[in-house]
């Protein structure tokens, strides 16, 4: 079993500062397991993924923080180091350079570092990486349009969010029943009416 | 004789005569285990005492016992079978006084001389039993230290027979004996070394692992309320922790020399670690946690040496003790060699005469270079 003390602490250190981060921890899917969590970050700005909102589950292994944390994009990117089709995540501390004096949040800011400075060389996903060195251009667009198609959704979701709110019910309730129905806005409503 | 006796106070770590113990400070030496109250027939605990029942001829302690500090509590067993012999002009001398030997001199109470404390004290016939066995100390050196006044109250106040010590101010103890220099010197020095171990200590309580993210002497389990000093940098880990990530298998992905045995901090690679209780601030302090670790280990025989019948992997750079049954400690035999190639061959078993032609063969090398300019 893992540290169980030290990863409540760092979730509480994590969150702590996540406006200012840009990135958080959660329960996934609001559970209360703690070897699987979500991870958020935010877009680095000034790059193709500015303006999104990326999820990443995070599986913690039993020999955790001895061993890295399984860590998978949820939102689909384009990005050379992270696959195009299942999200898996090419970046050496997750691997073998992994440190125990690493957190769930530090590797969340090195995350959001390969997003900002993508390592073609060392591909995760060959044929963005391939675009990536060949029709740089394309590259910028095709990443552009994709955070705009999946990243932005959590955008949306503050949107229903405030707009379910209106309609008079509270704000922690909503925010959960929109969680469990991953974020469909006419599910909630229903759910919300319904209880 | 009684010198050859273990202090009992000695024993428990409790002794306040120091060097002027008439007991033996020497744990070589044996301790006397013999029950003095049984030898009166009177010992209240019976079976359960923690010396020996056992009777014997004659109480071989002629001279005071150590607990002598509170005479009315053991004077009985001062009594002295055979006539006191002392010097006494030797005795008088207070230069020489701390070559007397205090047995002797203690059992001298039946002497016309008596110094000027015990003339004030003969008043209070209470302090002093009836067989009036109370030892006359010659010069105030020889006085001990009274241990209810180091304590903090003693119940005789000015009238007491023993000296009462100057105030340590460390250690707040009154236990400084004003006429034994060395013996307050020791134990300055003493208290000022338990006071920085102290002080250090309430340092390191505030110190975190940057793996478990606790307070390292704050931890759960006593085991690993302890520190793991890298060798090479100056970070903090607990000793659990450390030796959990260096010991992971290279199975698990991670590189063991690039990653395992590198800082997890800094990445920087240390070939060891060092438990210690207290974490160090300057390098000075670092350096004597290392060497007395070191130390305590070299005092240890290898398991894997075993006595010469086995081989350590670690050999020559192993920090445990490579010593023989009797007692012969291993020699060390690897030498490096220039080989022709250029690289360095680590020899084994070399000979004197490799040695000898290898030099030979040098000589010849400076000469021709010598004759060819």
């Amino acid at each position: 079993m893992f540290d169980v003390s030290r990863v409540q602490k760092e979730l509480t250190e994590c969150n702590r500062d996540k406006a200012i981060s840009g990135v958080s921890i959660a329960l996934y899917e609001g559970g209360s397991d703690l070897s699987h969590l979500r991870g958020t970050i935010t877009g680095p700005v000034s790059t193709p993924y500015e303006g999104g909102t990326f999820l990443i589950d995070i599986q913690l292994p039993s020999g955790y923080p001895f061993e890295p944390p399984k860590m998978q994009f949820i939102t689909k990117v384009w990005h050379p180091n992270i696959s195009s089709q299942n999200g898996a995540i090419c970046l050496d501390i997750l691997k073998d350079q992994w440190s125990p004096a690493l957190t769930l949040k530090t590797a969340l800011v090195s995350l959001q570092a390969l997003l900002s400075a993508p390592e073609p060389d060392d591909p995760q996903d060959a044929v963005v990486a391939k675009q990536y060195l060949q029709e740089y251009p394309t590259f910028v667009a095709t990443a552009r349009y994709w955070t705009e198609a999946f990243a932005r959704t959590s955008v949306a979701i503050e949107e229903k969010v405030r707009r379910l709110v209106e309609m008079g019910f509270p704000e922690d309730l909503v925010k959960s029943t929109l969680d469990s129905v991953n974020g469909d806005e006419n599910l909630a409503l229903e759910k919300l009416c319904s209880s | 004789m009684s010198k050859r006796t273990l202090c009992k106070f000695f024993m428990h770590g409790a002794c306040l005569k120091g060097d002027y113990c008439e007991f033996s400070h020497d744990w070589r030496d044996q301790a006397n285990n013999i029950c003095t109250f049984y030898q009166k027939g009177v010992c209240s605990y019976g079976s359960r005492c923690r010396y020996e029942h056992v009777k014997v001829s004659r109480i071989q302690s002629s001279g005071p016992s150590s607990s002598n500090s509170h005479p009315h509590v053991t004077s009985e067993s001062h009594q002295v079978s055979h006539p006191p012999i002392v010097s006494l002009p030797r005795a008088y001398d207070p230069g020489l006084s701390t070559s007397v030997d205090v047995s002797t001199l203690s059992s001298a109470h039946g002497f016309p001389f008596t110094s000027a404390w015990t003339n004030n004290f003969d008043a209070d016939t209470s302090f002093i039993d009836e067989i009036g066995s109370y030892p006359a100390y010659v010069t105030d050196a020889d006085r001990p230290i009274c241990s209810f006044a180091a304590a903090g109250n003693c119940p005789h106040g000015e009238r007491c027979p023993h000296i009462h010590g100057d105030l340590c101010s460390i250690c707040g103890k009154h236990c400084l004996h004003p006429f034994r220099p060395d013996e307050r010197e020791d134990h300055i020095k003493m208290c000022q070394k338990n006071n920085k171990h102290l002080e250090s200590l309430k340092f390191s309580q505030e110190i975190e692992c940057s793996v478990c993210l606790d307070r390292v002497l704050s931890k759960s389990k006593p085991a690993e309320r302890k520190f793991g000093l890298l060798s090479e940098c100056d970070h903090p880990f607990c000793i659990s922790c450390i030796r959990n990530w260096r010991s992971n298998s290279p199975s698990s992905g991670m590189d063991v020399n690039s990653a395992l045995r590198a800082c997890p901090m800094c990445r920087k690679l240390s070939y060891f670690v060092i438990p210690s209780v207290i974490w160090y601030s300057t390098k000075e302090e670092k350096q004597e946690i290392v060497e007395s670790y070191k130390n305590k280990l070299k005092s240890i025989d290898c398991k894997y040496f075993d006595f010469g019948n086995g081989t350590c992997p670690f050999g020559s750079s192993c920090f445990y003790k490579h010593a023989y049954r009797d007692g012969r400690l291993e020699e060390v035999v690897l030498r490096h060699l220039d080989a022709e190639d250029g690289s360095t061959v680590i020899a084994k078993d070399i000979r004197f005469y490799i040695i000898c032609s290898l030099s030979i063969h040098l000589v010849y090398h400076e000469l021709y270079i010598a004759l060819a300019d």
